[in-house]
């Protein structure tokens, strides 16, 4: 499904991605962890097409497609979801306006009738409900004064209504506490599916206890340095990542 | 040395010589005080901005002929037309309302003009408002409303203000409010147009409101790129009043609105909402002031604007706090949107504070689209230029909903919606 091919990206001129290889197939769950400052996030936003972020070599291919070449509107569409870490507050456009346009814009690409006012109402109640978020959060401004689980939770909903090709979630269990946790896995695990891939960025093995992904990739200084399946990631959670000769520039930070 | 160019005696003829003696004599006394005024020019502070845009060629001097057809107008329940400065009596529908009187200026005894002359002008700063004082010389016909003590109109009163430029020249609407004690209304006022005749249009509203009066002005200018617009608002508020003002302004060759607020009486309050969109080379500014003359009063303004293109706005926010005005509560919030970079915004909030016990906020910001934001937005699948409109809609939306008529919310978003559709149309 996703083919990511001797990927370079730099940011103001610094390299960040240093050649990144990666197959993702279709039903697959990938994670991606790494120290901070390994170019996790980078990736997840070279991936949904954030200008801020140059690509100076390589390619990525969605089921064959360039994806390199789709502006970030045209990626969403032929569906990349990028579930933020640091989920946007937009006082004064409305949740339900906004995840409306949303999936109206999803459903005209594909050749579906646009959903009404009372037919999206019931469809977004029914999924804020799985993630546990209540449908008065709708009415508000988009992630305005959401608590940062609120927001995460926000994430997952947009995921659930959009329902892409390949879910890629960057540190959704950040700032997190255990129910919030749970209920965002319950959610992701949801969204798991035949035709899905998920590509999970995390800094910690946590997650992977509620998610369980099929396969485990470090990432460090711009490069994949080991894949594996799931065990990695707990020998990684034993061993820190000092074992595989790369600094975590948080654990030294402490 | 070149001497500073002065008002052309071409307009100081007024037309219209069906009103009472005592307005005519006050036209003819406001004409003589402006003989030989000097024009603003980029030296006078507060026309610094506006004063290139201003084009006085004599043929606007010429009043404008009443008559003419009425262009859609989103009004309903008691209407009155103004078109080219002269109620029209045919198209309006004047409230038969207890204790609630509107007459023309023309049908006024000499009595009552005689006390309106009076009136007139009080609640202006004219020293500040120099180009307004052209309408005292000027108006042709008005609107005198009166509201008994304790009457609440049931529904707001629209006044539309139509001119009809198919020649040039100038009209210059005039409307005195005079609320008593714990009355209350809804004035709505629309400046539309029709023609393409180049022509200017300066018009004066004037509100006092007695103990515990609550008025509320709805202001909705809209006119074409022919129209140059001149407006000045004056209000005077005493004990517990409390006054609200929505402005909704589009731009066109020149916009400008004075808005002063004096508070006369403890405990008077006023709220003053403003949101201008620009587009092209239009031009507008708004000017307000807001007197804390007596102590305990409190006053909230919160303006917006938003240009696109090569279009320049100007927010001028003047709070004066007199030196009695103890525990005086006044906040003011300007925030201000370039759509592109040709496009100027030029903001000062001025606080002049001469009391010692008094809260006082001022906030006033410039910005651009947030990258982040349109990122998000985009990163669902929302086109570029959907997601800008949502974000850009988002910076007034508050304001807008806050107008409490409904025709006129819904004509300032479909207004809106034209603005967002030219602003953001493909490069």
């Amino acid at each position: 499904m996703l083919s990511i091919k001797n990927l370079h990206a730099s940011v103001e001129g610094k390299e960040i991605l240093k050649g990144i290889n990666l197959e993702i197939k279709a039903g697959e769950v990938h994670a991606i962890m790494g120290p901070n400052g390994s170019g996790k996030s980078t990736l997840s936003q070279v991936l949904a097409g954030n200008e801020a972020f140059e690509v100076t070599e390589g390619e990525v291919t969605l089921n064959g497609q360039n994806l390199l070449e789709l502006e970030t509107e045209d990626r969403a569409l032929e569906g990349i979801f990028l579930a933020f870490q640091y989920p946007v507050e937009i006082p004064g456009v409305s949740n339900l306006q906004f995840l409306r346009t949303a999936v109206n814009a999803a459903r005209q690409h594909q050749g579906q009738a646009e959903m009404n006012a009372a037919e999206f109402m019931k469809l977004a109640k029914e999924v804020s409900k799985q993630v546990d978020l209540d449908p008065a959060f709708l009415k508000r401004g988009v992630n305005e004064g959401f608590s940062g689980g609120e927001k995460k939770r926000n994430e997952i909903m947009q995921a659930l209504l959009l329902q892409p090709k390949l879910a890629i979630l960057d540190e959704t269990d950040s700032g997190l506490d255990i129910d919030a946790l749970k209920v965002v896995s319950d959610g992701v695990n949801a969204l798991r599916a035949e035709d899905r891939a998920i590509l999970m960025v995390t800094h910690y093995q946590r997650l992977l206890d509620y998610i369980v992904p099929d396969y485990v990739h470090v990432l460090a200084g711009g490069r994949i340095i080991k894949s594996g399946g799931r065990e990695l990631a707990l020998e990684l959670e034993e061993r820190g990542y000092g074992w595989l000769g790369i600094k975590d520039e948080e654990a030294a930070a402490n | 040395m070149k001497s500073a160019p002065t008002l052309s005696s071409a307009f100081l003829k007024p037309a219209g010589e069906s009103l009472p003696q005592p307005l005519l004599a006050l036209r003819k006394e406001r004409g003589k005080a402006l003989v030989d005024m000097p024009l603003p020019t980029r030296k006078t502070e507060n026309w610094k901005y506006s004063s290139r845009h201003l084009k006085l060629s004599d043929e606007l001097a010429n009043s404008l002929p009443a008559g003419g057809a009425t262009t859609d107008a989103a009004a309903g329940g008691y209407r009155i037309v103004i078109r080219n400065g002269v109620v029209d009596a045919s198209t309006s529908v004047l409230p038969q309302v207890e204790g609630l009187s509107v007459q023309r200026f023309a049908d006024l005894t000499d009595e009552d003009a005689a006390e309106l002359a009076r009136s007139l002008d009080s609640t202006l700063d004219t020293r500040a408002t120099q180009m307004a004082r052209l309408n005292s010389a000027r108006f042709e016909d008005g609107l005198l409303i009166r509201l008994k003590p304790d009457t609440v109109v049931d529904q707001p009163l629209f006044v539309i203000h139509e001119v009809t430029a198919t020649a040039a020249g100038s009209a210059f609407p005039r409307i005195y409010v005079d609320a008593g004690r714990h009355s209350g209304m809804t004035l709505v006022e629309e400046f539309l147009s029709s023609g393409d005749e180049s022509a200017m249009v300066d018009a004066v509203t004037e509100f006092t409101l007695a103990d515990g009066a609550r008025i509320t002005g709805v202001r909705l200018v809209a006119e074409g790129q022919n129209i140059q617009h001149i407006g000045a608002t004056g209000v005077r508020q005493l004990r517990s009043s409390r006054f609200e003002s929505h402005c909704v302004g589009f731009g066109g060759p020149l916009r400008r609105h004075d808005l002063r607020v004096r508070l006369e009486g403890e405990g008077a309050e006023c709220k003053l909402n403003g949101v201008v969109v620009t587009q092209d080379k239009q031009h507008y500014d708004n000017h307000t002031c807001i007197d804390h003359m007596v102590p305990n009063c409190n006053s909230e303004e919160t303006y917006r604007n938003i240009a696109a293109d090569e279009s320049h706005a100007v927010f001028n926010g003047r709070i004066h706090i007199h030196k009695d005005a103890q525990k005086s509560n006044a906040n003011m919030n300007n925030k201000n949107l370039l759509l592109s970079t040709g496009a100027e915004i030029d903001t000062k909030p001025e606080l002049e504070i001469y009391a010692d016990d008094v809260k006082c906020a001022h906030g006033a910001t410039i910005g651009q689209l947030d990258d982040t934001s349109l990122f998000y937005l985009v990163s669902r699948g929302i086109a570029r230029r959907e997601a800008s409109v949502l974000l850009t809609m988002a910076f007034i939306n508050e304001l807008v909903a806050q107008i409490p008529v409904e025709q006129v919310r819904n004509s300032a978003n479909e207004r809106l919606n034209q603005f967002f559709d030219d602003a953001f149309r493909e490069a």
